[in-house]
């Protein structure tokens, strides 16, 4: 027994919608409408009929099928593997230390690169210069443009 | 499915397993493809269509959310994307409909039976736009009542009124082919 009640109308509603295969109809309806078309057949018949002669026509369609390439075209296009970050990590660090990571070698090796770009730089601007020789000439009371002209 | 759920099966695909994305190609590329033949009427475009649908999919698995069957999701952007390519197309009077020829009949079909074939994928073509889904997606595709309606966006009843008016309309166009089916 199923606790749903249908009314013929919704039996006539759901063959209309659905067809004759009760397999078609919704999961919720299909036990009491099978139940109430088999108490009253009659009522029924012709609705049936109708829709199973439909049927037996849709069913007539073969079923498609995309080309042979279709597949492989989609699959080319699909997300590749992601590399861990373990992975992606270990092969830059065993680039940039093909003998192993050495934390005190590294630190120094970072120090003395940093020393030789910062005094390149400081160098480079010419600054440094003119001021350390202003501060000299300045201290031992030369004048150094009148000197070197009364030298030559 | 034997044993592994389609979530698993997403998230395996999306994280570029091989053979998880090939099992979810096999399993809804074909259902996509008829759908969108259905709509479109044409093999070239069904199939761009539905590499399309499966270009969006790679994109949405990451953050795949399981509200709804995959199939589902895929012939609900497949929909979409044939209703727009519909749109821009310019209407085709009835009397302008090409004949079609299924190149997948068999020779020993009598010609009385694909001349039958040719008349029902002729009536089905004709359905307005929704009826022709609702048709596709239940009767022809065999999907649930709640699974086409909600592919199409729609209510369980308009599904229904569709399916209903779908089908008359053929009833009243193939009154004779279907009176040699009785």
């Amino acid at each position: 027994m199923t606790d749903v009640t249908i009314t013929t109308e919704r039996i006539l509603e759901l063959i209309a919608a659905y067809g004759a295969e009760p397999g078609a109809w919704p999961e919720d309806e299909r036990a009491a409408a099978t139940m109430r078309i088999a108490e009253a057949p009659n009522l029924f018949a012709t609705a049936l009929e109708e829709a199973r002669a439909l049927d037996a026509m849709l069913q007539m369609e073969s079923p498609l099928e995309p080309s042979s390439g279709l597949s492989d075209a989609i699959l080319s296009a699909a997300p590749a593997p992601r590399p861990t970050s373990n992975s992606l990590l270990g092969g830059l660090t065993s680039l940039i230390f093909p003998q192993g990571v050495r934390w005190p070698a590294g630190a120094a090796l970072a120090s003395l690169l940093m020393g030789l770009v910062g005094g390149y730089a400081y160098a480079s601007t010419g600054v440094g210069y003119d001021q350390a020789d202003a501060a000299y000439f300045a201290a031992f009371g030369i004048d150094a443009e009148e000197d070197w002209v009364v030298m030559e | 499915m034997s044993g592994i759920s389609e979530l698993d099966q997403i998230t395996r695909a999306a994280s570029g397993d091989r053979a998880a994305q090939a099992a979810l190609v096999n399993r809804n590329m074909p259902i996509v493809f008829r759908v969108a033949y259905r709509m479109l009427q044409d093999r070239a475009e069904a199939e761009d269509v539905t590499q399309e649908t499966f270009l969006r999919a790679w994109k949405a698995l990451p953050d795949w959310q399981p509200k709804a069957k995959f199939s589902t999701w895929a012939c609900t952007v497949a929909l979409n994307l044939c209703r727009d390519r519909l749109r821009k197309k310019k209407p085709v009077l009835m009397d302008e409909l090409p004949e079609r020829v299924d190149p997948e009949l068999r020779p020993d079909e009598s010609l009385e039976s694909q001349q039958a074939l040719q008349r029902i994928d002729e009536k089905i073509a004709a359905l307005p736009e929704r009826q022709r889904e609702a048709l596709t997606l239940c009767a022809l595709e065999g999907m649930t009542n709640i699974e086409a309606a909600a592919t199409m966006d729609v209510s369980v009843r308009a599904l229904e009124s569709l399916l209903a008016r779908a089908r008359r309309s053929l009833r009243a166009g193939l009154g004779a082919d279907m009176a040699g089916e009785r």
